[in-house]
């Protein structure tokens, strides 16, 4: 089966426990990258390296599967009129950039410190981005929660907007204009972080809503538009190279199609400052257990000597605490939801009596 | 009744009794009074019956800003005074009160249950003077709802007062008696599209060994994982679709209320003083 592999990778063997394991991390990760824009691989991706995938084969069939899935809920969230597609091409064409020189430095380390050093690279974006960004949207998100979840255009956008750099560009949807020269460092930066651990919608959607002042649920539904355009670009890359595990996307694929929808129906329910407050958590957690694995790269690199039994340990807080970011991202969307859902009913039956 | 009116209202009788004599019937003079002067909202209804939309829209609006509500039904007015005084019409005209008293008890009921003051009037005549003469007898009629397109023409022509014009009450209905609507649930669309999606899977995962020799090829071959996505997220994502369709679990319409639509009222010709001199 595996003839004519690259020899560089290797492809697991797939049993129940994967399968199960990949098919509810799909729909979680599904549920959280419909309702936030992006997502769902920041968990799939260590979540397919936990179970022993490669860490590019991990980002390559993790992109395959992100596409589609960010197409589907796209055209769901575009339907309730919350996607600017102007600012999501504009932003995707320049993010493409991003991707393709991100792949490159991805093939550039797996050449010079083969697969070890791959994980550790992706580990340490993993945790840098996560802390630095994650930190600031859940600082922002919790203001926002105490101040009676009203949303302000953040002074640095305001500042931007007035910036008359040309091309000016007017986006309807997300009721800005802003310079282009604003959105391309934005749009490289996302793309540069999908290609690397294929969770552009980071930097994306912060970038966005703090430096481009579009609201956020405007950019988190943008973020979508610019996750398929990206993931398809990347998709083929990647796949050119023979590195798309087909079936870990199928499987992904079928527990995902399921979660984004029902994520992207999430948005509508629930104040808009609950996409901060979920991404914001999700990313800090996330930081933590990839924070935990690094050690175990760089042992496997030398570069540093710890006992066996300590690395497990480790291994496993970190599998377990992603579970937790999983499982908090999972209950902070559905428990929103279900809020929402079950006021709506009171007062709807109120209105009848 | 109109003893007691002039005790409570001692102060506005004489601009009630101006009112009701303009209008030509001192008799109805008492059906105007409010039991206090509140800021009212007219819903006209369409001939002897008002919609439910109608009805919860503008009880709607009244609970929020704190308005009284006047239901109005307006009959087809005497086409001359032969046909007035003919018994055949005022046989009619007795039925339409008395159909649209029906209609209004339920809307009362509505009312009282959320504690607002609720007057239904009957009138004969053209819908646009009636309305304006209302206008003129009734304090602080603030604005007018109507679901009838029809009867909103005749109404901006010659009221001066904003207009909302409630659209679409037919899918409106359907949307608030939303229970009635989802017991149609797609559950057959749901099966079909699950089949496909099973069989779609079910032939990837049983031919593993040659699916994953040709897709991890690279090259060319990158066009096989592509398609094939695209397939599975075409039939997969419509048996998604269907399932939370089907379960229930839909984005709420935001417009569960029918939007008004904020009509301008049009400018009224007002008569210019004129000077005369009795010579």
């Amino acid at each position: 089966m595996d003839a004519g592999l690259p020899e560089a990778v290797q492809f697991i063997d797939l049993n129940t426990t994967a399968v199960l394991f990949l098919f509810v991390v799909g729909f979680i990760g599904g549920l959280v990258s419909g309702f936030i824009g992006s997502g769902g691989a920041f968990v799939l991706t260590p979540g397919m390296m936990s179970l022993g995938v490669a860490g590019t084969v991990a980002v390559a069939s993790n992109m395959c599967h992100k596409f589609p899935k960010a197409l589907v809920g796209a055209y769901k969230r575009y339907k309730y009129g919350q996607v600017d597609i102007k600012l999501g091409l504009v932003m995707a064409s320049s993010a493409g950039v991003g991707v393709l020189v991100g792949i490159k430095i991805q093939e550039w380390i797996l050449a010079n410190w083969g697969q070890a050093g791959s994980n550790l690279y992706v580990s340490v974006s993993f945790v840098v981005i996560l802390i630095v960004v994650g930190g600031y949207v859940f600082l922002d998100a919790w203001k926002t929660t105490k101040s009676g979840g009203q949303e302000m255009v953040p002074a640095l956008a305001l500042k931007l907007q007035k910036i008359h750099l040309p091309p000016m560009m007017y986006f309807k949807t997300a009721n800005v204009r802003i310079s282009m020269w604003f959105t391309l460092p934005i749009g490289f930066a996302t793309g540069l972080l999908a290609a690397t651990i294929a969770v552009g919608g980071f930097i994306g959607v912060p970038g966005m809503i703090y430096v481009l002042g579009a609201s956020g649920l405007v950019a988190s539904a943008t973020e979508l538009v610019i996750a398929f355009v990206m993931g398809l670009g990347g998709t083929v890359k990647w796949a050119m190279m023979g590195m798309v595990d087909i079936r870990l996307t199928l499987i992904i694929l079928a527990g995902s199609l399921l979660g984004v929808q029902l994520g992207a129906i999430g948005t509508t329910y629930v104040k808009e400052h609950m996409i901060k407050v979920v991404m914001g958590t999700i990313m800090l957690i996330v930081a933590v257990s990839r924070g935990l694995a690094i050690p175990q790269y760089l042992k496997q690199l030398g570069l540093i000597n710890l006992d066996d039994g300590i690395i497990a340990i480790l291994g496993v807080a970190s599998f377990v605490t992603m579970c937790i970011a999983l499982a908090i991202g999972a209950i902070i969307i559905i428990g929103a939801m279900w809020r929402a859902k079950s006021k709506a009913a009171s007062e709807e039956v109120y209105d009848q009596v | 009744m109109l003893r007691r009116f002039k005790e409570r209202f001692k102060g506005r009788v004489g601009k009630a009794k101006n009112a009701a004599s303009r209008a030509g019937n001192p008799a109805q003079a008492e059906e105007y009074q409010q039991p206090k002067e509140n800021r009212k909202i007219l819903v006209v209804g369409q001939g002897d019956s008002f919609k439910e939309t109608e009805m919860d829209y503008a009880l709607s609006l009244a609970e929020r800003l704190g308005y009284d509500l006047i239901a109005l039904n307006v009959g087809p007015g005497p086409a001359s005074a032969a046909t007035f005084l003919s018994p055949y019409r005022k046989y009619q005209r007795d039925e339409f009160s008395r159909r649209a008293q029906t209609a209004a008890s339920l809307f009362k009921e509505k009312v009282s249950a959320k504690g607002l003051n609720f007057t239904h009037l009957v009138k004969f005549g053209d819908l646009g003077p009636t309305i304006e003469q209302l206008n003129h007898e009734i304090k602080r009629v603030e604005l007018v709802i109507t679901g009838s397109e029809a009867s909103a023409a005749k109404v901006t022509e010659e009221v001066n007062l904003p207009l909302f014009i409630l659209k679409g009450l037919a899918e409106e209905k359907n949307l608030i008696g939303g229970r009635e609507m989802r017991q149609t649930r797609p559950w057959g669309k749901t099966i079909a599209w699950g089949i496909g999606a099973a069989v779609l899977y079910a032939a990837t995962f049983l031919n593993t060994g040659v699916v994953m020799k040709y897709f991890t090829k690279g090259g060319w071959y990158a066009a096989l994982p592509i398609m094939t996505v695209f397939a599975f997220s075409f039939v997969h994502g419509a048996f998604a679709h269907y399932l939370w369709s089907a379960l229930g679990i839909e984005a709420p319409r935001k417009v569960v209320q029918p939007r008004p639509e904020a009509k301008r009222p049009v400018r009224r010709q007002r008569p210019r003083p004129e000077l005369r001199l009795k010579a």
